[in-house]
């Protein structure tokens, strides 16, 4: 589990991201996405789907790539399992075993900025619900 | 201090429903705040007046930055929020218009009366949420949509759906802009936004969108009320949705060009989020183009929705159902050219409405003639345990916020404060003690949506009408609710 905390918004779902780096920014992105798309239903990592990494700067990569990863689950119910190297792992939404927990209408960039602090890098990403 | 630390803009109270975000930094403009002092204290601690701020720093902003009584934090623009930008020099912007574009609200109003419908009222509830699909990837399985005939929804809106017999002639004259905005390009829309959306049309969603069943419990008005078909005691039927994920990822595929575009012509951006281009620009002319056809798309998903209200109503109590008519339907997120008096002069602006609803004057050529001498009919959906109004617009909301009022209760509290608050509860069953029945796909919606989430209603209606931007007709009490 990458760390990530829900932390208060009014109207919609923000969560704060610290990981040492990248990569660790968009496992744990992935981690926060997973459990607001199906709470805490296990997923099984079966299969990659790989998201072209987009953006010119560590916060427009982070951004695109959780909103390719909720289209993946929008359109073809793509469950996130865990963020890959080159993509997301994830399986087919089975209503046996997974709970549709919400709808996530989006990654917004609201007040997002990676930034460098005391544990590696931060991040406070808001999706709207 | 708000949620990231920093301190909150410089307010001051210009009177009981007004108060004034000095210009301040950046800021090209006031922000003007309508609100009174309780609505005011909900405010601290979160960026909404801040978000006021961040869009008086946007280039070709005409008059304040606005924002409605029902304002509360969300993200570029606060929700409730209203701003005007210039044709020539001002800017449009996805993060004026939010994810779900022409989110919007329509009411129907039927001849039934609350007293015949209360014995049979569980059975309606259960054939709503049988008739209309809900919840987190719920489909319509009695419509398939080929390319092309999604691309006449999104060029032709509600008017493609009459014309597919989903409705009357005489509802596409209670909707805004006639139920299709004539700006709309499906060009502009990606095969991914069409991919995300294609099998959404007829469906409500999730969150806070819902189907509910009322009555007329109080007129403030009663020749407005009578006009409008509010009969005292009789059942209505609000349908809150909006584009679904085809307006959603249209949103989504701007925002890229729209960061790039901020930086090509060089606007400074207090938030990403509000990243914009200028209204005559190749990539503002695309967006333009875009959220049109999203929005068409929502102006026929909804008419799908009261079709099947309509038929769901007329199973469980006949002829008398079926003629439920349209009282009128509103978009909520949407920016739209229309012409305003700035400082004596007419003027062409582009107005951005996030969370906020048009609020057309007695008189307005826009308006359909049934409603000429009449003003603009207003939705204001309140939580799904107290009350709704029907208001109508104004010569003050005219002059002084470009034509828009408030569109709702708006939150007070996170989702996660309800859910914590729901938890040890069962909020149906009080509800039900409180004879409001209420079917949802998950009981986490519910808990996220009970009324103490919400401001009172009333609160920011009697702020629209105090300050002349609206002025209320009816207040609409619920007994049946469909959630996501």
């Amino acid at each position: 589990m990458s760390p990530y905390r829900f932390v208060p918004h009014t109207a919609d779902i923000a969560v704060e991201l610290v990981a040492p780096d990248e990569a660790g920014l968009r496992a744990a992105g992935i981690d926060a996405l997973r459990e607001l798309l199906v709470g805490t239903s296990a997923v099984r990592a079966l299969e990659e789907r790989p998201i072209e990494p987009q953006g010119l700067d560590p916060t427009e990569r982070l951004v695109r790539f959780l909103a390719e990863a909720l289209y993946l689950y929008d359109t073809e119910r793509f469950v996130p399992a865990r963020a890959g190297r080159a993509g997301v792992l994830g399986e087919p939404f089975d209503p046996a075993r997974h709970a549709a927990a919400r709808e996530v209408k989006g990654v917004t960039y609201h007040g997002v900025t990676v930034r460098e602090g005391a544990a590696g890098l931060h991040a406070t990403i808001v999706f709207d619900v | 201090m708000n949620a990231s630390g920093k301190p909150m803009p410089r307010v001051e109270r210009i009177d009981d429903y007004r108060w004034r975000v000095p210009r301040q930094g950046g800021m090209r403009t006031d922000g003007l705040i309508f609100a009174d002092e309780e609505l005011m204290r909900d405010l601290e601690g979160d960026q909404a007046v801040q978000q006021v701020a961040n869009v008086a720093h946007l280039p070709g902003i005409v008059g304040p930055s606005i924002a409605m009584p029902d304002i509360h934090w969300g993200y570029g623009f606060p929700i409730g929020g209203v701003a005007a930008f210039d044709e020539e020099a001002g800017v449009v912007s996805p993060g004026g218009v939010g994810y779900d574009i022409n989110c919007g609200v329509r009411l129907l109003a039927t001849p039934l009366a609350i007293g015949d419908v209360r014995p049979r009222l569980r059975e309606l509830v259960d054939t709503l949420f049988a008739t209309i699909p809900s919840g987190v990837g719920a489909r319509r399985s009695d419509l398939r949509l080929d390319p092309r005939e999604l691309d006449r929804v999104l060029r032709d809106g509600a008017r493609w759906a009459v014309a597919q017999g989903y409705g009357r002639d005489a509802d596409l004259e209670a909707i805004e802009g006639g139920g299709a905005l004539s700006g709309a390009d499906p060009t502009c829309v990606s095969e991914r936004a069409k991919q995300r959306g294609k099998d959404q049309l007829g469906t409500v969603g999730s969150g806070n969108h819902f189907v509910e069943v009322g009555y007329v419990a109080e007129r403030f008005d009663e020749p407005a009320a009578d006009r409008l078909g509010l009969t005292p005691g009789t059942v209505t039927v609000f349908i809150h949705s909006g584009s679904r994920g085809l307006g959603y990822q249209v949103c989504d595929d701007s925002l890229a060009t729209m960061l790039a575009a901020a930086d090509k012509y060089g606007i400074a951006l207090p938030d990403r989020q509000l990243c914009c281009a200028p209204l005559s620009s190749p990539e503002g002319r695309r967006y333009w183009g875009a959220m049109n056809a999203a929005a068409n798309y929502a102006f026929a998903n909804r008419q799908l929705m009261a079709h099947h209200a309509r038929r769901a109503l007329a199973r469980v109590f006949g002829e008398a159902g079926e003629r439920a008519h349209l009282v009128y339907d509103v978009c909520h997120n949407i920016a739209k050219h229309e012409t305003h008096t700035v400082a004596g002069a007419s003027r062409r602006l582009c107005v951005h409405r996030k969370g906020a609803t048009r609020a057309f004057p007695p008189g307005h050529p826009e308006l359909a003639p049934r409603f000429r001498d009449l003003g603009q009919p207003v939705l204001i959906p309140g939580d799904m345990g107290r009350y709704s109004y029907v208001l109508l617009g104004t010569d003050g909301a005219f002059r002084e916020t470009f034509g828009s009022s408030c569109h709702g209760a708006g939150r007070r509290l996170s989702r996660h404060s309800a859910k914590q608050l729901a938890r040890p509860r069962n909020v149906p069953r009080e509800l039900e003690a409180r004879g409001i029945l209420v079917r949802a796909a998950t009981r986490a919606t519910v808990d996220e949506e009970i009324p103490e989430a919400y401001k009172d209603v009333a609160r920011v209606v009697d702020v629209v009408h105090g300050a002349g931007i609206g002025r209320k007709v009816a207040q609409i009490k619920p007994v049946g609710v469909i959630k996501g």
